[in-house]
């Protein structure tokens, strides 16, 4: 269909080389049973681009029937004008671990999603899932009803544990050191109860990447962070290594200058590394994958508490556990899992994240109650004022 | 206690508490096994039956969920009015 | 018509049934890559397998019909296979060699962005914007729509010293990750939020929203059963907004966005690092925002030209000093660069070690 809607300001950002936005909403007319949801997004939005202001009205109470999570309420503010819009809610699909699809399942979804929605959505949201924008209060539990019965389940939303989430991991990437996808399918299985009834002070989530590259970001977006690494000794391939020099790569200036704990050397023919000083930091190995490897003993950190800045500011998570075995069935991990989100659903305040509730009762608690030792990976320096607690342990 | 007289309790205080305190699962289970004297695992079966049956439901705002009575809106729509 | 039966708790789908024969086979026994050329790599197994990856841009936001066209290319060069990245590109998962070069054809035919992969600009982590949320103080995909049709060749063809992740958020709920990323735009509020009293009234539970505050701003108003704000201690968060919303926070002329550089979220090399400001604030100038897309032109060329080779945005600032980062790239510093919430004690300077 063509629209109703004069949308000047929009149709600039059709222009350029960047695939366009507002192609695609334009687009979700053509699918749609409901063509008037997108058309008015778009009326709608060009309201919003001459006057710089949204006109959206806070989330409010929608959901399917048992489930707290995964439907987010959205209603225009403006629904006399723009009645396409009135409702306008996201309904949430967690997404296969890894984001990996066939196409016959990403046709299956779309075309449920054309009968009851707007025919938009993201590929992915910011926490993972498969994110389905814009459909009536009406229409929600026949897509449940649809998209369940073929296997497809809401995420999570709300005060709630949220979607898990991981990088490609061991299906296509070298350098995972745990099976993410097996891990993050495992802990969303584990905890769907959590995931579909918010029933926590907050959210929480979750992220494991295979590699100190963490390609999901998990160290910044996650309030618990799981990263691969390993021990043991970096197995070098010298024979690699001259492959490397005689394809003409700068070995000493590309790698060896890089290391930040200056542990490596290179004589021209081959590298040694003292390992004891090595911090595991992966520079060299995705430098020179054929000639490097990490050491054989694999597994994750697991550091806690990064969040955005709302409400004292960012954190970036803490390292807490900092070798952990990452086997199937992960029951260490989801152990300890568990038991760090007793703490801190028995000791948040509404709205508090798990990395703020650590500031204010202090690291010392937090470790007591999950049964983690201090340790001098857990932190930069030890403090600097001679200010220091004693509880009643200490004196045993 | 009978499941049927623990959930009309549940319903009571929710009934009472609204408007005044926006309810967590956790707020409810405490209220309730302090009346009733029953432990948590009984008194979260029988709260999670209510939200199944739409009796009572999750609600969202202020940026966090609770529980709450469902209005009559929300029952029309889940033809359960 | 009867619906089919719902099923509850079941999870997602096993990701099993999703992967290639290919990566099945291979899975954890993967050995090396090769960047092939900006937009497609190739996996070597242990096995001497083969794996190629075509990566293109995709706006994030799509309609069932781009997903289907996308299904399409996948059924005809990949036997169906394809993912989607963390960045929101989308991967062709080609199993069959000589399939690649026809499958990069026609992806550029239909004119789809092929790139990403390698020491370049990959797509940008967003968020909602005035398409969807009711927080948004400017819109996300249009920021990145304007600052990817700016920025296209460093994604498609030019290198870079290393990685550049760019990020844009429609408010400081930063629902993506510009705390942590090498440029990135976030919208911010600069007026105090204004209280309507009697929705307040309704809608409000008092206590909670006083304790919203992060610097303790809020203080009852028992007169109007409402709250009051003190203005010399509020930043704008907009957090009692979230709260209560009739505490009105957006303020369409003097909300727009601010620019923050050198976040870093890997380990290598150096540890992770917040992003930190660079400018303070632009107005919002929809459909294109040009000074926004000038602004992280410049920055990004500033480091193009001045970094070494594995040097992140953030390293590279760390290296020559920020005071040398605001000469190189003439922006200006100002009062609001100086932290004075909880930050301070760790960002003013204790050296008399400095730049000019
Ligand atoms: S985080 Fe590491 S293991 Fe995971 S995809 Fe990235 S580089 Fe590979
Ligand atoms: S992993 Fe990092 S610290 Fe270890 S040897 Fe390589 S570059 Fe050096
Ligand atoms: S960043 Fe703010 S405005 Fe943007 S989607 Fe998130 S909450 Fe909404
Ligand atoms: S905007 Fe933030 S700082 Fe200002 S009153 Fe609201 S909560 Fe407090």
């Amino acid at each position: 269909m063509s629209g109703k809607h004069k949308t000047p300001m929009l149709d600039e950002l059709e222009k350029g080389p960047f695939p366009s936005f507002i192609t695609e909403i334009k687009k979700a007319r053509n699918s749609s049973a409901m063509p008037e949801m997108a058309d008015d997004e778009l009326g709608q939005l060009e309201k919003s681009y001459n006057s710089k202001r949204g006109y959206w009205k806070h989330g409010g109470i929608v959901g399917v029937l048992g489930y707290g999570s995964g439907v987010i309420g959205r209603y225009s503010s403006l629904p006399d004008e723009y009645p396409g819009v009135a409702h306008f809610h996201t309904y949430r699909i967690n997404q296969p671990s890894g984001f990996f699809y066939t196409s016959k399942a990403l046709k299956e979804i779309c075309d449920i999603w054309d009968k009851y929605g707007s025919g938009l959505t993201n590929m992915h949201g910011s926490t993972g899932d498969l994110v389905l924008l814009g459909t009536t209060t009406e229409n929600l539990e026949t897509l449940f009803a649809e998209y369940s019965s073929r296997g497809w389940d809401l995420g999570g939303s709300g005060s709630a544990m949220r979607t898990p989430s991981c990088c490609v991991g061991q299906a296509r990437c070298e350098w995972a050191m745990i099976d993410t996808m097996d891990i993050c399918n495992t802990v969303t299985q584990h905890f769907q109860d959590e995931l579909h009834r918010p029933a926590y002070p907050y959210k929480i989530k979750n992220k494991i990447s295979g590699c100190a590259c963490d390609c999901v970001a998990a160290i910044a977006r996650a309030d618990i962070s799981v990263i691969g690494t390993w021990k043991g000794d970096i197995q070098i391939n010298q024979a690699e290594v001259k492959k490397y020099a005689d394809s003409g790569m700068d070995i000493q200036s590309d790698v060896i200058d890089w290391c930040p704990t200056e542990c490596m050397s290179f004589d021209g023919s081959s590298i040694t590394i003292d390992n004891s000083q090595c911090n595991r930091c992966m520079h060299c190995i995705t430098r020179m994958t054929k000639a490097l490897k990490p050491g054989k003993e694999r597994g994750a950190s697991i550091l806690v508490g990064s969040k955005a800045p709302i409400v004292v500011g960012s954190l970036l998570s803490w390292v807490i556990v900092p070798f952990m075995k990452m086997e199937s069935p992960y029951e260490e991990y989801i152990e300890l899992l568990e038991n760090m989100i007793e703490w801190w659903d028995d000791n948040a305040k509404p709205r508090e994240r798990i990395g703020e509730l650590i500031e204010v009762k202090g690291m010392r608690p937090f470790l007591e109650a999950i049964g983690v030792d201090p340790q001098p990976q857990q932190v930069y320096e030890p403090r600097k004022d001679p200010f220091f607690f004693w509880s009643e342990s200490d004196f045993a | 206690m009978e499941q049927s007289e623990l959930q009309d309790k549940i319903f009571a205080y929710l009934e009472k508490m609204k408007g005044k305190k926006k309810l967590k699962e956790k707020d409810i289970f405490k209220a309730i096994m302090a009346e009733t004297g029953e432990d948590k695992a009984t008194v979260k079966t029988a709260l999670r039956e209510m939200i199944n049956v739409g009796r009572v439901m999750y609600s969202y705002g202020g940026g966090a969920s609770s529980v709450e009575i469902p209005s009559e809106e929300y029952l029309k729509e889940k033809g359960l009015l | 018509m009867a619906l089919p039966e719902r099923q509850t708790d079941i999870g997602p789908p096993d990701y099993r049934q999703f992967l290639p024969p290919v990566i099945e086979k291979n899975y954890g026994k993967w050995s090396h890559h090769e960047i092939l050329t900006p937009g497609t790599m190739v996996h070597y197994a242990e096995s001497g397998d083969k794996l190629f990856t075509v990566r293109v841009a995709s706006p994030r936001l799509l309609a069932t019909d781009s997903i289907r066209e996308l299904c399409n290319f996948a059924e005809e060069y990949c036997d169906g296979y394809l993912r989607f990245t963390t960045r929101n590109n989308v991967e062709f998962l080609v199993s069959d060699e000589s399939k690649l070069e026809p499958l990069v054809a026609a992806l550029k035919e239909k004119g789809h962005m092929i790139g990403g992969i390698g020491p370049r600009v990959s797509n940008v982590i967003h968020t909602q914007g005035w398409v969807h949320c009711h927080s948004a103080c400017t819109d996300a995909s249009g920021l990145v729509k304007a600052i990817m049709d700016d920025l296209h060749e460093y994604f498609t063809t030019k290198a870079l010293p290393n990685k550049v992740r760019l990020a844009v958020a429609c408010c400081v709920n930063m629902c993506g990750a510009v705390h942590v990323s090498d440029i990135a735009v976030v919208a911010v509020h600069r007026k105090v939020p204004v209280i309507n009293d009697d929705a307040v009234k309704k809608a409000c539970e008092i206590p909670t929203t006083i304790a919203s505050c992060p610097t303790s701003a809020i203080r009852p108003n028992p007169k109007e059963k409402s709250v009051t704000i003190n203005e010399e201690k509020c930043m704008y968060c907009g957090n009692c907004f979230t709260v209560c919303p009739p505490i009105e926070i957006h303020n369409p002329e003097q909300d727009g966005v601010a620019i923050v550089v050198g976040g870093k979220i890997g380990s290598l090399r150096t540890d992770p690092k917040f992003s930190k400001l660079a400018i303070p604030f632009f107005y919002n100038e929809p459909p294109r925002w040009p000074k926004v897309v000038a602004a992280i032109r410049n920055i990004l060329e500033t480091y193009a030209k001045n970094a070494k080779k594995h040097e992140r945005v953030g390293e590279w600032i760390e290296r020559i000093g920020w005071e040398d980062f605001f000469k190189q790239t003439g922006i200006e510093f100002t009062f609001q660069h100086i932290d004075d919430f909880t930050f301070m004690r760790d960002t003013l300077r204790t050296s008399a070690a400095f730049k000019y």
